[in-house]
């Protein structure tokens, strides 16, 4: 895992918790696909809810649509760490606000094997603002919420809020901001 | 994660539950670039992709002709997966997001799915067949035919048979009548008929069946409407019939056995038409008609069943009119005829009246004109509007004895005029449906002559075929006006005066576009490839222009010719682009058997 990475592909997440916080927010579920060139390898994707029976906050700035009944019949919260760092590897890991993502797993990781993810990270939000920037639209002007990419870059929201409709859209935007580099 | 196109439509419905459910755990998605090349000629194609987002033309790069276009939900290239390689080169023509099934999963379904293989190995009919087909497939009570499903094999008894004899026959063999031979006659004996003569009557148990047995037996013939055998029944108050065919008796049809296996009542509609007494109660009918198409067509039901059904249904509403109209007197010495797609019986909703009368004698024609008066104003009341072009019986001009008609035929084919070519088209296509049809006959052998059906006349009258263009672009993609075509201008009207021009070149009697082509191909005249390509064509054409007019409210929806492009389901598209290919293909072999470059 701590070997540099010198595929091609990165592997799209995100993580959706109990309340919007890198300290408290509890892990609901996890979804993550790899995506190569211009292809996103949906039949292996990952989409892990995890056995919580976390308070959730009402007012979370990420609303998700995980009832306490879905949640209960997830998996631990050892295995969902585990099966996602077996489906990452060492591959780059991409997201929207990753930062957040990063801080939430790290505090898992951290906790259960005392290490940090060492695998470079790529935002999303970032590759568009330096997209347009090559064509002279400075940051200000831009509407970096999810939704503004999305609509943006003309990129489909599926089910938003589900960890997995949120990754595929991050992945498309990817796909898009880098090139539609074909495989 | 559910997917986001819509799986509930052919092909993917050829699939269990099971297999979709699999299926949509086997795709990937893939993001292409506007302009992005997705599969080249002579790739192999990693598997069928499904769109769900943007547009890709398939181009055929040896003279970048557009061959096809993809939108959402449209699949592509089964062909490059099931056989080798792409043959054409596929471009996103704007950014395009795709499912893709891999090769190996899409081969796995076809292995395990019949008819699944099937409707990606067939043509357009078969794939056109098995949508219709998996619509739906219940029976329905009026569509159904006097067939072996329905009858039972009778039981005989001679008749000397003793009436205690006969009892036990029909205990053992489960039956509640069995045929009395008589010499050459046959009889029949009803339970009920048992229970009169012993208990109500003087016979007994060693009485013969012959003094107890009916001879004059109610039949009907075997492949007949059901609904039929229903009327019969009811008009003689009688629970079953007789079965014959080619003149043997196969069966007896029994009351309690028609009704056991169809649960659905829109046979009443039938027998309401037979049982009114007056105009007033036909309207009522009549006004269920559309109901009755709404439902079959909802359930299914192919389009050639319908509009034979519906012909029968209009022609008996039409029949009863005129007969509580005419005095019996009059009946006889007029012959009604319906003209245009009501005489092919090719109409399903109800369209504008065309129609003709032929008087037997001149004379009785200021008798005839205001019963036709009343028989017009009865077809407006069962909602079918007047002719625009006033191609009706009450219009002078469409009234004639039978020599009169002769020589307008005459003359309307030697003027050679675009609006008599047009006249005689819809008389062509005449049926008599009320009166004598004898007066008829030396109607129709008038442009029947070798005279008159020389080459000229047949060019001219083939000539109207190319009226109106098809409306497909130079590219060969479906060529819409606002998302819209005109289903009857760019595909019907030409392939049916087409077909109309050949049956007259070559004096077929029949008046249906798919009994004619059937005919062209018997007599060499079209080859097979041709007729089958039309004939699926027009059953298409015929079926979509149905489903839409279906959708619109309003009493003359029938007569709206609008297909709205982007409302059809990307298989229909699909069909609708091979078949305006076909109508083209037609026109193009039209101009060169008429030489209509040259007129």
């Amino acid at each position: 895992m701590a070997e540099p990475y010198s595929g091609d592909e990165v592997v799209v997440l995100d993580c959706e918790t109990s309340v919007f916080d890198k300290k408290k927010g509890e892990l609901l579920s996890v979804a993550a696909v790899r995506v190569k060139g211009n292809e996103i390898f949906l039949t292996e994707a990952l989409d892990l809810t995890i056995r919580s029976d976390a308070v959730t906050d009402p007012d979370a700035v990420r609303i998700h649509y995980l009832r306490r009944e879905d949640r209960l019949a997830g998996i631990e919260v050892e295995d969902a760490i585990e099966q996602l760092l077996a489906f990452i590897g060492n591959r780059p890991i991409c997201g929207f606000y990753i930062e957040y993502d990063r801080a939430i797993l790290n505090r898992y990781i951290k906790q259960l094997y005392g290490f940090k993810l060492p695998n470079r990270f790529i935002e999303v939000s970032e590759l568009y603002v330096k997209a347009k920037r090559r064509h002279h639209i400075h940051e200000v002007h831009l509407d970096l919420r999810f939704e503004g990419l999305a609509k943006d870059l003309q990129v489909p929201v599926v089910e938003r809020h589900t960890a997995m409709g949120d990754v595929i859209s991050t992945a498309l935007m990817y796909i898009k901001l880098t090139g539609f580099r074909k495989t | 994660m559910t997917i986001q196109i819509n799986l509930n439509q052919p092909p993917f419905t050829f699939l269990s539950n099971e297999q979709l459910e699999w299926l949509t755990r086997r795709l990937d998605l893939v993001f292409f670039a506007a302009g992005a090349t997705i599969l080249d000629v002579g790739a192999a194609a990693p598997g069928v992709y499904i769109v769900y987002k943007g547009v890709v033309e398939e181009i055929d790069p040896a003279d970048n002709r557009v061959f096809s276009q993809y939108g959402k939900e449209d699949l592509f290239d089964v062909r490059a997966v099931l056989e080798s390689g792409c043959k054409h080169r596929y471009v996103a023509v704007e950014e395009t997001l795709c499912y893709l099934l891999r090769a190996d999963d899409f081969i796995q379904l076809v292995e395990q799915s019949d008819d699944f293989s099937v409707y990606f190995n067939t043509d357009l009919g078969t794939q056109q067949s098995m949508v219709e087909r998996q619509d739906s497939s219940v029976s329905e009570f009026i569509l159904s035919r006097v067939d072996g499903d329905v009858i039972r094999t009778p039981a005989y008894v001679s008749a000397q048979t003793q009436l205690s004899r006969v009892a036990e026959m029909m205990f053992e063999k489960k039956q509640d009548a069995v045929l009395v031979r008589n010499g050459q006659e046959i009889g029949i004996i009803t339970g009920t008929d048992l229970l009169k003569a012993t208990l109500l009557g003087d016979k007994t148990k060693q009485s013969k069946a012959v003094d107890v047995a009916q001879f004059n037996l109610i039949e009907v013939e075997y492949g007949e409407f059901l609904f039929s055998a229903l009327l019969k029944m009811t008009q003689h108050q009688i629970e079953r019939v007789i079965v014959r065919r080619e003149g043997q008796i196969v069966g007896l049809l029994e009351l309690m056995d028609m009704l056991s296996t169809f649960s659905t009542h829109s046979h009443i509609i039938a027998m309401r038409i037979d049982q009114s007494r007056s105009l007033k109660e036909l309207v009522v009918a009549a006004g269920r008609l559309e109901t009755l198409i709404e439902t079959l067509n909802g359930q299914g039901v192919k389009i050639t069943a319908l509009t034979e059904l519906i012909t029968t249904l209009n022609r008996r509403l039409i029949n009863k009119a005129f007969e509580l109209i005419f005095p019996e007197r009059l009946r006889k010495s007029v012959c009604i005829l319906v003209l245009g797609s009501e005489g092919r019986g090719e109409q399903i909703l109800k369209t504008d009246q065309d129609n003709a009368i032929i008087l037997e004698d001149e004379h009785d024609k200021e008798a005839v004109l205001p019963l036709l008066q009343q028989l017009h104003q009865a077809l407006l009341d069962f909602g079918y509007p007047p002719c625009p072009g006033g191609v009706m019986f009450v219009n002078d001009m469409w009234i004639n004895t039978v020599e009169g008609w002769q020589g307008k035929v005459k003359r309307w084919l030697e003027s050679g005029k675009p609006e008599n070519m047009m006249n005689m088209a819809i008389f062509m296509d005449a049926e008599p449906v009320c009166g004598n049809p004898e007066l008829f006959k030396p109607v129709k052998q008038s442009w029947q002559l070798e005279s008159l059906r020389n080459s000229i006349a047949s060019a001219r009258f083939a000539k109207q075929a190319l009226n109106f263009e098809t409306p497909l672009t130079f590219l060969g993609n479906i060529r819409e006006d606002d998302g819209k075509i005109d289903i009857k201008k760019g595909g019907i009207f030409p392939l049916v005066h087409g077909i109309r021009s050949l049956a007259f070149e070559h004096a077929i009697d029949e008046c249906g576009t798919l009994e004619r082509l059937e005919l062209l191909k018997q007599r060499e005249v079209l080859d097979a490839d041709t007729v089958q390509g039309l004939r699926d064509a027009l059953i298409f054409f015929l079926r979509i222009r149905l489903r839409q007019q279906l959708e619109r409210d309003g009493g003359e929806r029938g007569l709206s010719q609008q297909l709205d492009v982007n409302q059809l389901r990307s298989v229909d598209r699909n069909m609708l682009r091979h078949a305006l290919h076909r109508v083209k293909k037609f026109k193009q072999l039209l101009t060169q058997h008429f030489h209509l470059d040259s007129f």
